[in-house]
């Protein structure tokens, strides 16, 4: 857009020689935003509170492979949105960088997670809110023993997961940082109390004896779809949200797009059906945005190989940007609404 | 076949002319005796089934068509994905798995409107301002003909000439009267240019607003929602006084309370109504096939209630824009998009009947 005019952003491009066509930028960027390395000052010198980090990482993942496409795919349906969100009257421009894809090894899982850690860290370190784009969802068991390190064991974290999943297998064929055990990772973290922690979704057949034997012994809450569906997603998530928000210093929201029914999401890895509505996870942001704040956001198992145009990326994007529209309005930062269009004449 | 004796609309498949043709007049409604019908067999395809009928007023007199299908094959208006030039083709190809008997209304639609299909709507490459110049005289036509008109994008800057198409009309016919406009979609489109350009798949409402015989006290949008919404297009709205209802205040609310609300807007005081209907308006779970397609949207019960709600009230240009079938799975959103016309009509219908009236 015309840099000289510091909110030509909001509007329809002006045009000339300038006007820039908003889905062909020349760089594809989250929501068109800066670049940034997670090395150096960068970090450190940047205003934006979200950083955006990719992962394309698929190596923990015991069923359909594809997520690793994800985060690019996550970009590209980032460019068919605005940052202007009129329902909030907030402009989520300058609010995120984006730190690229992290370069992961091939074939060497373990330094993958290192480096994941390490990045969600860093992030952390510079006291910025990480948006994690997977890659499966594996990567939340880096991504969140990050966020218990960062906090220390005086602190307390609160932990959200969207899935239709329990991911509770202690291990699996011996191996236990795969996507099937990222919930068992989790809840064995010292400072996340149960009572701090909510799994929201699971449903159907892929929830395996011990992985429900497991979440019971350690207390896990989990709410499967057939709870959800009884009580309603209202209820559900405010009681959700009491838990994970109420007397923590930290919270991290998982999002695995199977929470979505397989009808609204066709391009994640898993697809599962009997789950939410589109308008449903849109009202969990809401509920979740309403709270003010956030630490962490994941979002795993997107598979746009298997996507239909484009819905399931883009369902995506819309969740994260609600979020951090809905964060933005809570903290009072909407826009002047007097704002017009230069030469505006109505 | 003819359903009147007064015109010369006659319904005449193909399959309906050789050597094994079905004899009964009324075949087309019921099971087929012979053979599988003209159903999925497309053999010359018309929407509906329909004859074809020549955008001509003329002939569309002669006939008695009261229902005028039209086709836009033009993506040339869009700021984004192109692929909305196939969706009358779309449309066509879904209504071969359909009958025009709807048991729901008790009615044969083709029949009881005389529906005729015009075909499409030439389209010059490279030459925006001529092409849309003949999609606002072939509505034009069609209206003249003394036809309503359902007009099939394309995409969604479809609109721009269809909507003038009709205040033309208005002004020749009823030089006194003004009409109403109803924008249906996921996005506010209301730029009033877009990098200089007026003509855009952004700006349907802005351009109808500046017809001589349309006032914001009878347009209204619904059904906005999601990111892709520039700070000037909702500007529009609020400083022109319209409403905007999003998709928070349907779900709220219901589709029947917002779908009156700007029905009621649209009508009051006016002698007739444009609809602009984007296919993202529904939940892209739903309507895949389209060219932006959006989560959070109407689902297809709400969509289908809507399309009943206007049939209820009427309006003169039903126009469904954005149908992309490239991007549409088992054609999901295409018989979807067709059924909303079905239902529209076949709501009509019945309105009509039970007061007495002619289509």
């Amino acid at each position: 857009m015309n840099p000289a005019k510091a909110y030509a952003h909001l509007f329809s491009p002006l045009g000339g020689e300038g006007a820039d066509n908003y889905r062909s930028p020349s760089h594809i960027s989250f929501l068109r935003q800066p670049f940034v390395s997670l090395e150096g000052d960068d970090l450190a010198n940047s205003d934006a509170p979200y950083v955006f980090i990719g992962v394309p990482f698929n190596e923990g993942s015991v069923g359909r492979s594809g997520s690793e496409e994800a985060p690019l795919a996550f970009r590209v349906g980032s460019l068919d949105y605005f940052s202007f969100w009129f329902e909030f009257m907030v402009d989520l421009h300058k609010t995120v960088v984006d730190a690229g894809d992290l370069p992961l090894p091939r074939a060497d899982p373990k330094a993958a997670r290192e480096r994941i850690y390490n990045a969600v860290r860093k992030v952390l370190a510079a006291g910025k809110i990480p948006i994690i784009c997977g890659g499966d969802r594996s990567i939340s068991i880096s991504a969140t023993k990050a966020l218990s390190d960062h906090l220390g064991d005086d602190k307390k974290m609160g932990y959200m997961h969207l899935g239709a999943h329990l991911e509770m297998a202690d291990n699996w064929a011996g191996e236990t940082h795969l996507s099937t055990n990222a919930m068992a990772r989790i809840t064995e973290l010292g400072n996340l109390d149960m009572a701090n922690c909510a799994h929201i979704g699971a449903r159907n057949s892929s929830n395996l004896k011990d992985h429900v034997d497991l979440a019971k012994h350690r207390g896990l809450r989990f709410y499967p779809m057939h709870e959800v569906l009884d009580r309603g997603v209202d209820h559900v998530i405010d009681e959700a949200v009491a838990r994970v928000w109420g007397g923590t210093d930290a919270q991290y929201l998982s999002l695995n797009l199977n929470i979505l029914d397989s009808s609204a999401a066709p391009g994640v890895t898993a697809t599962e059906t009997g789950g939410l509505e589109s308008r449903e996870l849109m009202q969990i942001a809401k509920k979740i945005s309403d709270c003010g704040h956030i630490s962490v956001i994941d979002v795993t198992e997107l598979c746009p190989m298997t996507d239909v145009s484009e819905s399931t990326c883009r369902t995506a994007v819309a969740v994260v940007l609600r979020i951090m529209a809905g964060i933005q309005k809570v903290h009072g930062k909407t826009l002047n609404e007097s704002l017009r269009r230069p030469g505006w004449k109505f | 076949m003819t359903s009147s004796s007064k015109n010369t609309w006659t319904l005449a498949p193909h399959q309906h002319q050789g050597p094994h043709k079905e004899v009964r007049e009324d075949a087309h409604i019921h099971s087929p005796e012979k053979h599988n019908s003209n159903f999925k067999a497309e053999g010359i395809l018309t929407f509906m089934g329909a004859p074809y009928c020549p955008p001509d007023r003329h002939r569309i007199r002669e006939m008695g068509a009261k229902i005028c299908f039209l086709g836009a094959p033009w993506d040339q208006g869009t700021i984004v994905r192109t692929g909305t030039s196939s969706g009358p083709h779309g449309i066509r190809e879904a209504s071969s798995q359909y009958f025009s008997y709807l048991f729901e209304f008790d009615v044969d639609l083709l029949t009881f409107f005389n529906v005729v299909d015009c075909g499409d709507i030439p389209i010059v490459p490279g030459n925006n301002e001529l092409s849309q110049q003949y999609m606002c005289d072939y509505v034009t036509e069609c209206l003249e003909g003394g036809a309503k008109v359902i007009l099939v994008g394309g995409d969604h800057s479809v609109p721009i000439p269809g909507a003038r198409g009709l205040s033309q009309y208005m002004s020749r016919n009823k030089p006194d009267a003004s009409m109403g406009y109803l924008h249906v979609d996921c996005h506010l489109d209301a730029a009033v240019d877009w990098a200089g350009i007026e003509i855009t798949n952004a700006s349907g409402p802005t351009e109808t607003l500046k017809m001589p015989n349309v006032s914001s006290k009878n347009m209204a949008h619904m059904g906005s929602r999601n990111g892709l919404n520039p700070k000037d297009w909702m500007d529009f709205w609020v400083d022109n006084d319209m409403p905007i209802v999003p998709m928070s205040e349907v779900i709220e609310r219901g589709i029947e309370t917002c779908g009156r609300k700007i029905l009621d807007r649209a009508w009051n005081g006016t002698e007739a109504v444009y609809l602009s209907w984007d296919t993202d308006s529904m939940d892209c779970s739903i309507m895949p096939g389209t060219s932006c397609p959006e989560s959070y949207g109407l689902n297809a019960r709400e969509s289908i209630a809507f399309a009943r709600l206007v049939g209820e009230y009427g309006v003169d240009v039903f126009e469904l824009a954005e149908l992309a079938p490239i991007f549409d799975v088992s054609d999901i959103s295409a018989k979807l998009a067709c059924n909303l016309i079905y239902q529209y009509l076949g709501s009509r219908a019945a309105t009509l009947r039970s007061r007495n009236e002619e289509p």
